[in-house]
């Protein structure tokens, strides 16, 4: 649906230190020096089991209609303002502060290492936390972060995540962090100060800029964020890396505008709305505005040489398509687009950019075909160079529902990538 | 891709520490891990349960230590536990039927790789790939008595087992990891096939004692109960629908890696006739489907349903059709293609009322 990726901001900084620490004192357990826990830095090693508990259930099962409201960050938790307590106590007692500063820089270094490890095995089956990829909002609460390992019916034929997969992963992170914020009111990502206006999230522009693909197996690590953008739009930001190397996989951003969904209106940001995202909103960017640049607009034309078009009519949505609203999902358009690019450029190239601009959302019911224009000198097959293409997807009636441009290039041979594989026909 | 990948034979090879119950991901007999890289955080790393079963030293990754299927202690099955994303919901709120399918299916697959066939999305034994022999599925069928939601924890036990001279079966069960309850149950049938001829074999004493050694020797039934839906036949009609849905186009991303339709696809398709106001009140309970032929990507596919009347059986012992009690509504479907009507797939749904 054109709506449905929404993403609000979340819960300032004091949200997440004390569970960071809360954490690490139950991870780090046998890890402190020694003289640490008898200073009481940290939350005794010894925290009753039923302490420990409750904060990994206060993050754990996140149901979406809110019967386990997110603890962290909207009841007075006692086991998270331990540890700013005990430096109180701490302050009168003892009196040397180098070894408080050292200790609390380990504490927090140690704490900037463990927010992405789940070392602990969960102890009882609802202890779950990020066990499962529920993800946990890091940096001072403005950055949102989860893991996905990389399934097996998301890889595409050349055995590499397909672009919808890792676009699901972006859409289901958005909501991931808008839902841990505590601002997930009706609907796919609205907050509920736009719930009660009938406002919400409409995507106008997305840019990804891909740097590999990932493989069956692999994990992923998402992290997103959200900025301003104009005075009545917002903007979501990406940075996809490999979970083990740290290699970025992709960095994507996009553009949202607010609508009334019974008028299907734009509208302006209510300031009531402004109060709840707008203390979250981080400057940083993952796609630079000169990356930006050069990166073609959708519908640019190919100047001088010939172009070929190519086109694939009688795309109909099914029902798996369609969100709770019933309308075509995001992702969704992207297949479609696709769908039109000779097979040629899609065997021996891949996806290295794409601009997507959304027109009109359709639903059930529509009838879509896709177009394709490729550049002249690139259709023939040759696989050295880089491709550039226009794409257009539109209802067969007319009207147009995504204009995309899209840049390809060869694909990297095979090496690691393959360990592991033993093709029938070579055994 | 159920056909291509998931496997339902077991063989265990010859690992150190499998036993242990640890999934070692896709290491190359060279011994190397793809993630051989060292993790970010190495003092974790020794505190890990899972070192002690590694061999040679490699130290798991921290997504090894977040793999969370395992080989269950006797080795006879395996399980593995998934969160619901977000696009995989559909317009209930919960997670669609297809989802539940690719799920089955990575479990499927991820219990042959654990216990050593081959990764390349054939899953087959090396006596099998001498011989050319590939797995094709018969029928799958799955039952579903609760949907997850967005955010659920399901977790899926899965094994294999003998299933008269050509083939083999596959069943799992699927709990709510919450609270241990069951919300669902699917068994699948295979048969082997020659890739090059297309013609089912029966499994040779060769095969059967590399692929049936880890499954369970009693036998083992996701569906023990007599008569059940599992088993049902689904015949086939010759009368006009009563809805239908053609011209039906497969996308790439429906294609699997040897560019056949993948079964998950066609269950979609499925599905794309039944009317809207069943859609709208009911939900799917019960997919039966029969496999018979193979679609490719140039191909154009059109979707029937029939209305079946359910059996009664009156008291001297012959049945006669009546129609099923309010809540429920049942479908026999068929996939063929619209160029010359031959049939690709044939099946039965069952609908529940849902409690709006």
């Amino acid at each position: 649906m054109a709506g449905s990726v929404a993403a609000s901001a979340f819960f300032p900084g004091p949200g997440s230190s004390p569970a960071a620490l809360a954490r690490i004192s139950k991870n780090t357990t046998g890890e402190l020096p020694e003289n640490l826990s008898v200073r009481g830095i940290v939350a005794k090693p010894n925290q009753p089991p039923a302490a420990m508990q409750v904060k990994a259930q206060a993050q754990a099962l996140p149901k979406v209609n809110g019967t386990k409201v997110n603890l962290k960050t909207t009841s007075p938790d006692k086991e998270d303002t331990v540890p700013y307590s005990s430096p109180k106590t701490f302050y009168n007692q003892l009196p040397d502060w180098s070894m408080l500063l050292a200790a609390v820089t380990t504490i927090f270094l140690a704490a900037e290492k463990q927010w992405t490890l789940l070392d602990w095995k969960p102890k009882r089956p609802d202890m779950l936390a990020d066990t499962f990829g529920f993800g946990r909002i890091i940096q001072d609460g403005l950055v949102f972060r989860q893991n996905f390992l990389i399934r097996s019916y998301e890889i595409g034929a050349d055995r590499t995540a397909s672009i919808e997969t890792l676009m699901n992963h972006l859409q289901e992170t958005a909501l991931n962090h808008v839902k841990t914020a505590g601002l997930l009111g009706d609907g796919f990502g609205a907050t509920p100060e736009m719930s009660k206006r009938d406002l919400i999230w409409v995507v106008s522009k997305i840019q990804l800029l891909v740097e590999r693909y990932p493989s069956w197996g692999d994990m992923v690590q998402v992290d997103t964020w959200v900025a301003a953008a104009g005075k009545n739009g917002m903007r979501r930001d990406w940075h996809v890396r490999d979970y083990n190397s740290g290699q970025t996989i992709l960095r994507a951003t996009s553009v949202w505008v607010m609508m009334n969904k019974n008028t299907r209106r734009l509208s302006k940001m209510p300031d009531e709305v402004r109060a709840e995202i707008g203390p979250y909103f981080n400057g940083r960017s993952a796609i630079t505005e000169e990356q930006g640049e050069k990166l073609a607009k959708p519908g640019t034309k190919f100047d001088g040489a010939a172009t070929t078009q190519f086109t694939r009519k009688g795309l109909t949505p099914k029902w798996s398509d369609l969100d709770v609203n019933q309308h075509v999902n995001n992702v969704k358009y992207i297949g479609w687009i696709l769908e039109s690019a000779p097979i040629s450029i899609l065997e021996k190239h891949e996806l290295a950019s794409m601009t997507l601009d959304y027109r009109k959302e359709c639903g059930r019911d529509s009838v879509l075909q896709s177009l394709t224009t490729v550049s002249g000198e690139c259709v023939d097959g040759n696989t050295e160079s880089a491709i550039q293409c226009d794409h257009l997807l539109q209802l067969e009636s007319g009207a147009d529902i995504v204009k995309a441009h899209t840049e390809w290039r060869p694909k990297r041979a095979q090496g690691e990538g393959n360990m592991g594989f033993f093709p029938a026909e070579s055994a | 891709m159920l056909r291509c990948h998931t496997l339902p034979q077991c063989r265990l090879l010859a690992q150190p520490g499998a036993g242990a119950g640890v999934l070692r991901r896709r290491v190359a007999p060279g011994g190397t891990a793809r993630w051989g890289a060292a993790p970010r955080v190495s003092g974790v790393e020794a505190s890990s349960p899972s070192r002690a079963a590694v061999e040679g030293g490699e130290r798991p990754s921290m997504a090894e230590r977040l793999r969370l299927g395992s080989l269950l202690e006797d080795g006879l099955s395996y399980k593995e536990s998934f969160i619901v994303r977000c696009y995989e919901v559909g317009i209930n709120k919960t997670a669609t039927v297809e989802t539940i399918a690719n799920l089955l299916q990575e479990v499927g697959c991820n219990h042959a790789q654990s216990v050593g066939f081959s990764t390349d999305g054939f899953a087959t034994t090396t006596t099998m790939r001498e011989l050319g022999l590939i797995w094709v599925t018969n029928r799958m069928h799955i039952e579903i008595y609760k949907y997850p939601a967005w955010g659920d924890v399901v977790e899926i036990e899965t094994w294999c087992q003998e299933d008269g001279r050509i083939g083999t079966r596959r069943d799992w069960i699927l709990k709510d990891l919450a609270n241990g309850e069951v919300i669902g149950r699917a068994t699948s049938k295979w048969v082997m096939m020659n890739q090059n001829t297309r013609r089912l074999q029966r499994v040779s004493d060769e095969v059967r004692d590399e692929v049936f050694v880890h499954c369970p020797k009693a036998p083992r039934l996701a569906f023990p109960e007599e008569n059940n839906g599992s088993l049902k036949k689904i015949p086939i009609r010759t009368d006009p629908a009563e809805h239908s849905r053609l011209g039906l186009v497969p996308r790439r991303a429906d294609l699997d890696m040897n560019q056949h339709v993948n079964n998950v696809t066609y269950i979609g398709w499925v599905l794309e006739s039944i009317p809207q106001d069943i859609i709208d009140s009911h939900e799917l309970q019960t997919i039966t489907l029969d496999y018979r032929r193979e679609c490719q990507h140039d191909d154009i596919v059109d979707s029937l349903t029939y209305i079946e009347e359910g059996e009664e059986r009156c008291t001297n012992g012959s049945a006669f059709a009546a129609p099923h009690p309010e809540e429920q509504r049942q479908f026999l479907h068929c996939l063929r293609f619209a160029g010359n009507g031959h049939e690709i797939n044939r099946g039965r749904t069952v609908w529940r009322k849902l409690a709006r």
